[in-house]
């Protein structure tokens, strides 16, 4: 007879081995995406979403509970969410764990309320929701749970088994929903994402022999994996000299943001962090030079116990660490100086476009975009080093808009716009027109209109064999991507370009802004423009180095 | 009843012809262009002027001279008992703070007005004031009158080029800083004192739904809203550029459906800071009576 209930400690295997499954198909489910554009996508933003709640979960060890549980689940797929996959896979966490968080073991009809707690609460997140999509998977995996719930199904097995096996079959229609897909010849791949973490999970429900070990996030020190094992590495070349742990027993709220602002604050210090929040504790690892620092700033939040404080170097290192120390940027929440009334956040990619969005009057970039959408966090990092009481996220990428407004629902201290702006050249646009004498509220309207004025094209190359609105497009082709669609396709990239543009102008057209990326040469991006400006005698043609990679040219007409 | 007379500068854009048929004595601007001395619309017009301005020719502004303003003055009292001096904005000219000064010597007679108004509004004050005088206020009432008043206008000017603001220098610093690596059109503002920076585009589309949306911004905010009874002038002037402003009123009638505007050049005085091709959208509220 098998198991009928679901405790934490399974919920927490079931968790990390979804989140291994995924991972494990993540370039397969990258495949899957239906423009050919070389960008890390789907696959890529969900297993960086699940990867960072993974993470936590993993720092709960093995005595888990399930508030515990649920709150790791949640706020680190919340925080870790990029791309609109990954903001909607927060989402359907985020519902899941609201509605079991309370519960000592979950029976199915308590699943079944969950699954459609999840579905409630993803489908609010996404303005318009698209059925074929993610979406529709989950919702046939929470219908069909509902269905066997209410029929009496009483054995846990059978009844995860089914509602995978509907999610799968619904995956399997996404072709008819989307008519893109069937083009294209591929299921939807937020989906496919979806039954991948479905299918890991159930997996470890029966018991399969699954490696749970989740790898700390590369390159940060945030990472609160492994400390310990990191701890012989380190000796080599110490920074922090002081292992400092600690537990603060709460006395005020420590919500997500008081979280990041007090990460951040401790990154500011030193590195190997963990920070874990419970209901009432949060347990404190950090390496630092100052120790004193970090315990000062968290008797702000309550009393604390359980210190330990460990000297990890010699004295003579301490050369060493003053460079490394002076090297670090001062801590954004030290800031002094006067909050200015407006600030501007920009997602770009690019030496060139950077310089043009700081030239405009943008405080802060976020380096990304095509390639790798920055993540809910990455947002509200920023967020946090603009010293402006209002300020506009342009996201500049269709692919980012969800996790920014993520980010503006977290943060409660500033007043965050978010302009859904698609391309560079609507981020352009939108910060040009913007006027410092009027309303935030005036400046949106303003702006919003302003960005349904500019037609984007971007030239790049295909990664893949397919057909998409009624276009073949070989491998290796050029494509010139409309905000509607293909524009264009052929094996010449000026030519391709050329193409793109006429279908951008209009009887209205006045400028049309070529920004050239890293990959074309500047000679080659002139007789480009010589082109252009023989052709549309009319126009005004403006040239920019963008420096952006992927894509040769990124065109706006307005 | 004390007969009242209007005088301005030739910066209202009233011409001499159009000054006469409406009964306002117009005082022409002087230019030293490569060093002559020419007057506005005495033996300097329009076109005249963008030509020289086009070929490079280095154009100052300067204030009439006190023997023409004294002159202009005296003539002007000969036939009525007081006038009122409308100059352009004391914030871009001194014309107004020397004709203050020559106006202590007349007892009253000659009251100057600083309203900081230029253009298309300094020439609604002008129709304001002949108004006033018409229902029998005296010169010092008129001119306490349109001082008071002097904040309820508002001008936007799109400009095509930043070439000839950088080379004037008669703007803030702020608005010297729009130059970035894109090219835009900036837009300026004034209210009352200066030139100032006020937002940038960059399509001339962009730069007329810009100042169409500031100008609506004053109206709601600060000249009591769009009313029934239309209580706001509409203005767009232009320089060397008519096609565009006639276009222009087109979209603006728009969005002020039955309004008056008036469409006229730009003053010289503006142009030669600015250059050719520049758009302005200005109002003013009504005046109460």
């Amino acid at each position: 007879m098998s198991l009928q209930q679901i405790d934490a400690g399974m919920l927490s295997r079931m968790f990390l081995a979804g989140a291994k499954n995924l991972e494990s198909k993540k370039e397969w489910i990258n495949e899957l995406n239906v423009f050919p554009v070389p960008d890390g996508d789907t696959g890529t933003n969900m297993t960086m979403t699940i990867m960072s709640a993974a993470r936590e979960v993993t720092q709960l060890g093995d005595a888990v509970s399930m508030p515990g549980l649920c709150k790791a689940i949640s706020g680190g797929s919340l925080r870790g969410a990029r791309g609109n996959s990954g903001v909607i896979l927060s989402q359907l966490f985020r519902g899941f764990t609201r509605r079991i968080k309370e519960e000592q073991a979950l029976t199915i009809p308590i699943l079944a309320e969950a699954f459609d707690k999840a579905v409630e609460t993803a489908y609010k997140a996404v303005m318009k929701p698209k059925e074929g999509t993610i979406l529709t998977v989950a919702r046939g995996a929470a219908e069909k749970a509902e269905e066997l719930a209410e029929s009496g199904c009483a054995d846990m097995e059978t009844f995860l088994s089914t509602v995978i096996k509907h999610a799968e079959y619904v995956l399997s229609q996404t072709p008819e929903m989307l008519p893109v897909l069937k083009q294209a010849g591929v299921v939807d791949s937020g989906g496919q994402g979806l039954i991948a973490v479905m299918s890991g999970a159930f997996d470890a429900f029966l018991g399969k022999e699954i490696d749970f070990s989740i790898k700390p996030a590369p390159g940060s020190g945030a990472n609160g994996g492994s400390v310990r094992e990191s701890r012989a590495e380190e000796q080599v070349e110490i920074k922090f000299g002081y292992c400092t742990e600690f537990i603060i027993m709460l006395n005020k709220t420590f919500n997500i943001k008081t979280e990041m602002d007090f990460k951040a604050y401790l990154e500011s210090i030193g590195d190997s962090i963990v920070c874990v929040a419970d209901d009432d504790v949060v347990k404190v690892h950090v390496h630092t030079n100052d120790p004193g620092l970090a315990i000062q700033k968290a008797l702000k939040y309550g009393a604390l116990s359980n210190m330990k404080i460990d000297n990890m170097r010699l004295e003579h290192q301490e050369k060493l660490f003053k460079a490394a120390q002076a090297s670090k940027p001062a801590p954004a929440t030290e800031l002094s100086a006067p909050l200015k009334d407006y600030g501007f956040i920009a997602v770009s990619a690019g030496d060139g476009i950077n310089e043009i969005f700081k030239s405009l009057g943008v405080d802060y970039i976020i380096e990304g975009g095509q390639t790798m959408n920055p993540s809910t966090a990455d947002i509200l990092d920023a967020v946090e080093k603009v010293n402006a009481k209002t300020i506009f996220i342009l996201p500049n990428n269709k692919n980012i808009i969800l996790a920014a407004n993520q980010a503006a629902e977290l943060t409660a201290e500033k007043d965050l716009f978010v302009i859904p702006t698609k391309t560079i050249p609507q981020g352009i646009t939108a910060v040009i027109n913007f006027v410092p004498d009027l309303t935030a509220d005036e400046n949106e309207a303003n702006m919003l209109s302003e960005i349904g004025n500019v037609s984007t094209g971007q030239v790049t190359y295909a990664v893949r064999d397919t057909v998409i609105d009624d276009k073949e497009i070989k491998k290796g082709d050029f494509m010139g991507i409309g905000d509607d669609g293909i524009l264009a396709v052929g094996s010449d990239i000026a030519g391709v370009a050329g193409d793109t543009v006429s279908k951008m102008m209009n009887q209205e057209s006045e400028l049309i802004s070529i920004y050239y990326g890293s990959d074309v040469k500047e000679e080659d991006a002139e007789s480009f423009r010589a082109q252009m400006a023989d052709r549309y005698p009319d126009c005004d043609i403006e040239l920019q180095y963008g420096g952006q990679p992927i894509y040769y040219y990124v065109m706006s007409v307005e | 009843m004390a007969s009242v007379a209007i005088v301005t500068d030739s910066n209202s854009g009233i011409t001499q012809a159009v000054g006469r048929e409406m009964g306002i004595f117009v005082l022409p601007m002087p230019f030293m262009i490569d060093d002559e001395t020419y007057f506005e619309d005495i033996n300097l017009t329009q076109e005249g002027f963008y030509k020289k301005l086009a070929s490079g020719a280095n154009i100052a502004t300067s204030q009439p001279s006190p023997e023409s303003v004294l002159k202009l003055w005296d003539n002007v009292l000969s036939e009525y008992d007081e006038l009122v001096h409308i100059p352009m904005s004391s914030g871009l000219s001194g014309s107004c703070q020397s004709a203050m000064i020559l106006a202590e010597e007349y007892q009253g007679r000659v009251q100057v007005v600083n309203n900081q108004r230029i253009s298309v509004t300094q020439r609604q004050s002008c129709l304001d004031a002949k108004l006033l005088a018409s229902k029998g206020k005296n010169a010092k009432e008129i001119k306490e009158f349109l001082e008071a008043d002097k904040f309820n206008s508002s001008i936007y000017i799109m400009l095509n080029t930043l070439y000839y603001l950088k080379k004037g220098g008669r703007i803030t610093p702020a608005a010297a800083a729009i130059g970035t690596m894109l090219r835009l059109k900036p837009v300026l503002q004034i209210q009352g004192e200066k030139l100032d920076a006020f937002a940038k585009a960059r399509t001339t589309n962009q730069g007329k739904s810009i100042m169409l949306n500031a100008i609506k911004a004053d109206i709601e905010k600060r000249f009591g809203g769009m009313t029934p009874d239309r209580h706001i002038w509409l203005q767009i002037a232009h320089t060397a550029n008519p096609d565009e402003a006639f276009s222009y009123r087109d979209e603006v009638l728009e969005h002020f459906p039955g309004y008056d505007v008036h469409v006229d050049a730009l003053s010289l005085s503006v142009a030669c800071h600015i250059g050719p091709g520049a758009l302005a959208l200005a109002c003013c509220r009504k005046i109460d009576l």
